[in-house]
């Protein structure tokens, strides 16, 4: 498939929100004190599962206390 | 009311320190509008990714704007659910399990304001991101696929509505009567597995809950039949009710369970 053909006007607003929950995630990480697990698992999987890995991350590796 | 928007600024405040009000929007969002172009590029798609014999043809089928709608509604319905169900399952539990509410249970506030300003915190956060995330996803819709009619829209969106109303009820309710684990399996089987129950068995009866979802996209499509849909509405509005009221009685009861 060419580059040229791909429609990045559309494809844009998708790569912004994933890249923008990573970093949300990845912020409220380094603020959070403690975390179900390690925190180095947790980045793993925020970084590495694509818009699951966050929310995941979010309703299950944050002990919200 | 004083009590009541106390509470709401703390819930607030709470929901925006750890994330919320950004993450979830953020994901109703990002799954409305790459519904509508998965189905688009889909053929695109299977030619970059897959190793598919070049001579092979895709028979697929055109969709009209009000199938990609339902078939995001479909998304939300699972994902949307889970993410209600477990992100929200301790919102009153959780309080009484690590301390705030011995803050909150001593002071004179009314269980009322106090269930209330939860209600209100989840109406905001999830029927507020889910009517964003539908909004960006027509707005795909339109560009790919063409327009959907207005006020047929408008009636599914409120409709769809009245159901994250009764899911996040149902949240709330179970919240107050159980513990957060508790809590939130029996969420799960209330919103996610009795919708596939009823829409396994669901041929039976017309008046359910459930049904909701469907009959707002009915309403999108203009193929309606207007008693059953008129019932269900009436079914779950009394059922919303109730779960509230009770919700507020069982808080009340549960007060000695809190963790001092």
């Amino acid at each position: 498939m060419e580059w040229d053909s791909v429609p990045w006007l559309l494809i844009l607003p998708v790569l912004i929100i994933q890249l923008l929950l990573v970093v949300v995630a990845l912020i409220d990480l380094l603020r959070v004190k403690n975390t179900n697990g390690s925190k180095w698992m947790w980045a793993i999987i925020i970084i590495l599962i694509s818009i699951i890995g966050p929310v995941i991350y979010f309703i299950v590796g944050r002990r919200n206390e | 009311m004083n009590n009541f928007s106390i509470l709401f600024q703390k819930e607030w405040r709470e929901n925006v320190r750890n994330f919320k009000i950004l993450w979830i929007p953020l994901v109703f969002i990002l799954f409305g509008i790459s519904e509508p172009l998965m189905y688009h590029y889909l053929p695109q798609i299977l030619n970059a990714v897959g190793n598919m014999p070049s001579d092979m043809v895709f028979p697929l089928p055109d969709y009209t704007p009000e199938q990609i709608i339902m078939s995001t509604i479909g998304q939300y319905q699972f994902i949307g659910m889970l993410i209600v169900a477990f992100g929200f399952a301790g919102i009153i539990a959780r309080e009484r399990r690590n301390g705030t509410a011995t803050m909150l249970y001593v002071r004179p506030i009314a269980y009322t304001s106090y269930v209330f300003s939860k209600l209100a915190i989840m109406c905001i956060l999830i029927i507020g991101s889910a009517c964003i995330g539908l909004l960006a996803n027509v707005y795909y819709t339109y560009i790919l696929y063409g327009a959907v009619d207005a006020v047929a829209f408008i009636g599914f969106l409120g409709t769809y509505s009245i159901w994250l109303l009764f899911a996040i009820s149902v949240v709330i309710c179970a919240s107050s009567a159980f513990p957060t684990g508790i809590a939130s399996v029996i969420s799960i089987f209330l919103l996610v597995v009795l919708q596939l129950v009823d829409g396994l068995l669901g041929a039976y009866w017309t008046i359910s809950p459930w049904k909701l979802p469907m009959y707002a996209g009915q309403i999108l499509t203009g193929s309606f039949d207007k008693t059953p849909y008129l019932w269900s509405l009436t079914v779950t509005i009394m059922m919303v009710v109730l779960l509230i009221v009770g919700a507020i009685y069982i808080a009340k009861r549960n007060v000695a369970k809190a963790k001092i």
